[in-house]
């Protein structure tokens, strides 16, 4: 086949009634069986013939899925199945997760994040996933039901390779977790698309930033990067130039320069991999001003 | 393949079907429902011809199961106008000449209609936001934008 | 601005903005098109089986496994399609026999009784082929050495102004020799010399291809399809087929956009083909959006080497420009857009000595076909560039270059044509003083850089000499009118105009007009196709001239029954008056069951149906050699763009901030849909200049979807941008009015480029200029770092 089919090909549609049940069937057809959300990754891969599920298993009704909690002492928990225009216009994530909530609100278009999850942007474990950034500078853990019951997961060790996690056959992820974030911090994503608007990510950097009197600089920084490593990237070494040194623009830019130096971009129809690198530079250096100017 | 009875409402009328698990909102509407307003242009979630609203919300339509209907509400182009009665976005698109071969028309008004009911006075650019979703290659969107602006306004108190 | 305005009492609805005819039917979900038609349970689905080498010999083929499938209703192969089918030379295959020339080309076509039926048998015929060296760039394929795609090219059919070179793999070459192009480089006081490049893009329309034929048991066929050229695909595949065209009925409702894609035959052959073999049944193909990218036409690549000289005043001396264009596996329909590119190939310029050479190439790379602007906007996009740089190396403002050189009325263009009376020098104007041309305006940030460029264009109707065009006016009971016509409706507002033009020259109101859709070829008078931005004025003049047929029947019937002389009558918002007896009669009341005779018993009159036709008698033929003739096409539209735009120093995006269009359109019927056009085509214009490009590796598209070739989104588009309608009567054009649907694009592209120029003085090989290719630039020029 040189294209895509012209529509979905044929499998089961499954709705199970509780988690231990979905997750049994999940383990029993390994392999042969997904759990699925909005289906944003899910259908376009059926489609392209890259996956061939004999079973979809849709898990959005299933307990806590379509919850989003904030609760002031442990922070945000978003049901898997809460979806991305939904997690932008919450209140809760606007005043205190205003980072996940521009990150969000970079992904594709208003129809499609009708669909698509924060959990499926992690779990389909794309280097370009948008959310994914944010999630790791948040440390962000994932909430597992599996055979064996369940279980926490940090986002930060959840990745193996492009399309690669650490979740096993019968795994549901329930649900992602937000800690507070630090106090008075500030986050910036900054995404470079073809378009203005809507495109998959060419590189994207997220950048959280805080007051820290501990760090010798007096704040601490984290950053991700997407699009420009198998795995959405923390360049730790540029986050530790930027808490050892005192904060200057050289310093900024000496940590633009570490992270674009731990990316390893490919070259691909989107674009080639020195652009990205110096993408990585420039956009941190972009990103981190526009945080340290917040933090004042 | 499994196949699944579902009962929904289609434009504020009930529907009950036996749709195959495999089956798209998009095609259960286009080719077993006869609704046609709503386009196919991709089949992938990216150009927006088949966006209808979804229990209120804009939604590629190719991107969702007839299956996971069951139960919720769908409106699609045939049914924004009521009693004969044009919706202003469809007003405000024909007065604006945001119309042109009127491929992308329904998506982009379904988008728009969305776009007022929960932002009733929308800026420049979270009218672009909220269309970028819905590609035109005719019109060069300013008169779409310019549409949804009049209409924004056409519903304000005088 | 975008108000439309009703038609006012009793003045002619020409040259008002009136609403479009078909706006209501868009935004209700009501308009039909070619997917949405129902054809009930007995619809077949077909899929194509298409070649994955870019260059092969079939060496053996078996349908036996696919043909066993259940479901499976019929398989055809090339064994069904020994004829050849083409536009302008007929070099194709409805389905390969013999060989295969490009990544996609068909091979065996499946009906079966689901989609995926048919695509699970398409996964089981078993193809062998013979891989062959292919042919991936235009330059190379003229050389001697380089591998022949089409050995047979000496024996194919082609029109008489197509001249293909037998043995190698140039399917065309047109040149002009004018003047003495060699002694004039020496009167030069600046030469430039450079080579451009365009990518491969595909239209996009945001329908995709759909077909759907049937045979009857008497091989009468019916194709219902998303068509600009119902009346050509009938002819071209009633040739191929060895059929008679009568039997061929072409029924197509609205397009859902065409941009060129739709012109010619592509896909549609396919679905009559396999029809064929399960008679009585409709049997539909619909492309999927992947298979939309590289299965139809695409524009077909060029490399351009431009040399242009000035003298010290900045006044062209000459031109030498060279066209390889990358045509594809079959031009049958691209040999036509390098003869247009060849014609047409200085430009909107007048030069005293000229060679051009357009050199058509077949590639192994998908079929080049028309689209909007027919080769102008690949030309154009090197050429204004070489302009903009010979202007500046004479150290001349490039709009006072273009205003002191660019083509007059009255000028004697390239081919030896007399230009007729052209608006292009008010469009630089107007172009210029819309964009405040020699002012620079401040960037929004320090990492930012501002600047401006124009260019310019001219584009003629490429076409034969003589499509013609044909028209029926037609009265109702009640007095309204229906037109009938061949021209099709694919968003760029013809129907509207057509009706404004009917009810003018009628004199009736807009709004009592309709005109009869969906096309069909059994009852809707002849159109050669809907491509050349010819309609408003080669359709314009068949229905004007049927309406005021329509006309003076009503007006010869009232003025025999009121015995007065036609001369004296009129008929003014659907009456008719005397100018001299005051006498009035509403329409209604006449144009079906006519008058009593005033003279005694009987009646006079009857129903009334207008007829009109046109088609140019003028075109002459060019000399093969040297270009020359003395009417090479039948008009210029010309215009100009300008645009500012801002460059991010950090990541190399550009920003159209504002954009002017200004075109002469000779009359504008319809002001607003004028500007619409001049709107949309910009935005497709910006499109191709940022983003788009078929990424071709050894024959392949590595990115045939939406995710990966992108296109202009509402986020994309200026947020200013002005259509100013420049009106230099065309004579024999209705009303004085010339296209415009394609020339809104073609000055795009390397307006951007001559303003990414101004602003960060970079210029790049081609486009699209993606941000990284603008930084990569910027930071070799030493720009950024
Ligand atoms: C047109 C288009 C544009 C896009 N643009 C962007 C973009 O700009 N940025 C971006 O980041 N992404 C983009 N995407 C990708 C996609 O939309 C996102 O990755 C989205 O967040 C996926 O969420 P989902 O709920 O739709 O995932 P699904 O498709 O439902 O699932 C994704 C993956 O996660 C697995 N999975 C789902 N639920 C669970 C669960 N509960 N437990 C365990 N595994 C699970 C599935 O099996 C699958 O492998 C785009 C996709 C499309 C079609
Ligand atoms: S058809 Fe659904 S987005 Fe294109
Ligand atoms: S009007 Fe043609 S695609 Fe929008």
């Amino acid at each position: 086949m040189l294209t895509a089919h012209p529509g979905l090909p044929e499998f089961d549609y499954i709705k199970p009634t509780t988690l231990p049940e979905a997750s049994q069937f999940l383990a029993e057809h390994a392999g042969e069986a997904r759990p699925f959300l909005g289906g944003t990754d899910t259908f376009v891969r059926l489609r392209d013939g890259a996956w061939k599920d004999k079973y979809l298993v849709d898990v959005k009704h299933l307990d806590g899925m379509q919850t989003l909690a904030f609760d002031p002492a442990a922070g945000l928990t978003v049901g898997a199945a809460v979806n991305m225009n939904r997690v932008i216009a919450a209140p809760e994530v606007q005043a205190h997760y205003p980072l996940l909530a521009e990150a969000a609100h970079t992904v594709a278009s208003y129809q499609l994040r009708t669909r698509a999850t924060l959990v499926g942007n992690a779990c389909n474990a794309s280097p370009a996933g948008d959310t994914v950034g944010a999630g790791l500078v948040l440390n962000a853990e994932l909430l597992i039901f599996g055979v064996d019951g369940g279980r926490r997961a940090p986002l930060a060790t959840f990745f193996r390779g492009p399309g690669k996690t650490t979740l096993r056959p019968g795994d549901i992820v329930t649900a992602i977790h937000y800690p507070l974030p630090p106090a008075g911090h500030a986050g910036r994503y900054l995404k470079l698309g073809r378009n203005a608007l809507g495109d998959l990510a060419i590189v994207g950097v997220t950048a959280l930033g805080y007051r820290d009197p501990a760090a010798p600089s007096g704040y601490r920084f984290r950053l991700a990067l997407a699009s420009v490593a198998p795995m959405p990237l923390r360049p730790v070494q540029a986050e530790a130039l930027l808490s050892d040194q005192p904060l200057s623009e050289a310093g900024l830019q000496a940590a633009a320069e570490a992270a674009a130096a731990a990316a390893t971009p490919i070259d691909d129809v989107r674009g080639g991999a020195e652009y990205r690198r110096l993408m990585v530079r420039n956009l941190t250096r972009q990103a981190l001003r526009d945080v340290w100017q917040r933090l004042g | 393949m499994a196949m699944h009875r579902i009962t929904f409402t289609l434009n504020g009328a009930r529907e009950r079907v036996e749709v195959p698990s495999n089956q798209t909102l998009l095609q259960l509407l286009r080719e077993r429902l006869a609704l046609t307003g709503t386009k196919n242009g991709c089949t992938a979630g990216e150009c927006g011809a088949c966006t209808v609203l979804w229990n209120g919300e804009p939604v590629n339509s190719c991107l969702v199961l007839a299956v996971e209907c069951d139960g919720t509400e769908v409106v699609t182009v045939e049914g924004l106008a009521h009693d004969r009665q044009l919706d202003p976005v469809q007003t405000a698109l024909l007065e604006a000449g945001g119309v042109q071969c009127g491929f992308c028309t329904p998506g982009v008004l379904l988008s728009a209609r969305a776009l007022l009911d929960r932002n009733p006075r929308p800026s420049d650019y979270e009218i672009r936001d909220a269309l970028t979703g819905n590609l035109c290659r005719c019109t060069g969107y300013l008169r779409i934008i310019e549409a949804v602006k009049a209409a924004a306004r056409a519903a304000e108190p005088a | 601005m975008l108000k439309t305005k009703p038609a006012a009492d009793g003045h002619t609805p020409v040259g008002d903005s009136v609403p479009r005819l078909d706006a209501h039917d868009k935004v209700t979900g009501a308009a039909q098109f070619a997917d949405d038609i129902q054809f009930g349970p007995g619809l077949l689905q077909a899929r194509i089986l298409r070649s994955p080498h870019a260059h092969a010999l079939i060496k053996r083929l078996d349908v036996s496994r696919a043909l066993a499938l259940p479901g499976v209703k019929a398989i055809v192969t090339g064994e069904q399609t020994p004829g050849y089918i083409g536009l302008y030379l007929q070099d194709r295959h409805i389905f390969c026999r013999d060989r295969v020339r490009y990544i996609g080309d068909p091979v065996a076509g499946v009906a079966a009784v689901d989609e995926a039926t048919a695509e699970q048998a398409v996964d089981l015929i078993e193809v062998e082929y013979e891989p062959l060296p292919a042919v991936f760039d235009p330059v190379e394929g003229t050389r001697p050495d380089a591998p022949l795609l089409h050995p047979d090219l000496g024996q194919y059919e082609a029109v008489n102004f197509i001249f293909p070179k037998p043995g190698s793999n140039i399917s065309n070459h047109f040149k002009i020799r004018r003047g003495d192009v060699a002694g004039a480089w020496a009167q030069c006081a600046a030469v430039v010399e450079r080579e451009y490049r365009v990518p491969h893009i595909q239209h996009v329309p945001i329908e995709p291809h759909v077909a759907v034929a049937k045979w009857d048991d008497k091989d009468k066929i019916t194709l219902w399809a998303s068509s600009q050229s119902p009346f050509a695909q009938r002819n071209l595949i009633a040739k191929a087929l060895h059929l008679s065209q009568s039997q061929i009925q072409v029924i197509a409702p609205y397009v859902g956009g065409g941009f060129g894609a739709k012109a010619g035959v592509s896909m549609e052959a396919l679905a009559v083909v396999i029809a064929g073999a399960v008679k009585g049944r409709p049997v539909k193909l619909r492309l999927t959006r992947e298979e939309e990218f590289f299965t139809t036409f695409v524009r077909q690549g060029l490399v351009a080497r431009f040399k242009v000289g000035c003298d010290q005043d900045g006044r062209l001396q000459a031109l030498e420009n060279t066209y390889y264009w990358d045509a594809g596996a079959y031009t049958e329909y691209g040999v036509n857009m390098t003869r247009a590119g060849g014609y047409s190939g200085t430009g909107p310029y007048d030069v005293p000595n000229v060679k051009v050479d357009s050199i058509c190439v077949y590639t192994n790379h998908p079929v080049g076909g028309p689209m909007r602007g027919f080769g102008m906007p690949e030309l154009h996009s090197g050429l204004e560039q070489a302009m903009d740089d010979l202007a500046h190396a004479v150290g001349v403002d490039p709009v006072e270059f273009r205003r002191r050189n660019c083509i007059r009325g009255g000028d004697i263009v390239a081919t030896g044509m007399t230009m007729h009376p052209t608006g292009l020098p008010e469009c630089i104007e107007k172009a210029a003083a819309a964009i405040n041309w020699g002012h620079k305006s401040s960037p929004s940030a320090p990492n930012k850089r501002r600047g401006k460029g124009m260019a310019i264009m001219w584009k003629a109707p490429a076409m034969p000499p003589n499509a013609g065009s044909s028209a029926r006016v037609q009265l109702n009971e009640d007095g309204t009118v229906m037109v009938s016509l061949g021209g099709q409706e694919i968003g760029q507002g013809t129907f509207t105009v057509m009706a404004q033009m009917a009810a003018a020259a009628l004199g009736v109101p807009y709004d009592w007009v309709k005109v009869a859709g969906p096309i069909d070829t059994d009852s809707s008078p002849y159109e050669w196709q809907t491509v050349a931005s010819r309609l408003t004025w080669s359709m314009g003049n068949a229905v004007s001239a049927a309406a005021r047929d329509a006309r003076r029947q009503i007006l010869e019937m009232v003025a025999k029954a009121w015995k007065e002389s036609p001369d004296d009558l009129d008929i003014v918002d659907g009456q008719v008056i005397s100018y001299k007896s005051e006498e009035a009669c509403s329409l209604k009341d006449l144009v079906i069951y006519g008058l009593p005779n005033p003279d005694g018993d009987g009646w006079i009159g009857g129903p009334v149906l207008g007829r009109g036709s046109f088609m140019p008698t003028y075109v002459t033929g060019l000399d093969p050699e040297t270009g020359q003739g003395p009417r090479a096409v039948v008009h210029y539209t010309t215009g100009a763009q300008a645009v500012e735009i801002e460059v991010d120093l950090d990541t190399g995006k550009v920003e159209v901030l504002r954009a002017v269009a200004a075109f002469d359109v000779g009359k504008a019927i319809n002001p607003d849909m004028v500007r619409a056009q001049m709107e949309g085509g910009l935005v497709q214009g910006i499109s191709t200049a940022f983003f788009e490009s078929l990424q071709l590796k050894n024959g392949r598209v590595l990115n045939p979807s939406f995710v990966d070739y992108r296109i202009a989104t509402a986020a994309d588009a200026p947020p200013q941008l002005e259509a100013i309608i420049v009106e230099v009567p065309q004579d024999d054009g209705p009303w004085g009015a010339r296209g415009i649907g394609e020339h809104s694009m073609v000055p795009t592209i390397p307006a951007i480029a001559n303003a990414l120029y101004d602003a960060v003085g970079i210029r790049l090989e081609a486009p699209p200029f993606t941000a990284e290719k603008v930084y990569l630039a910027m930071r070799a020029a030493g720009v950024v770092q």
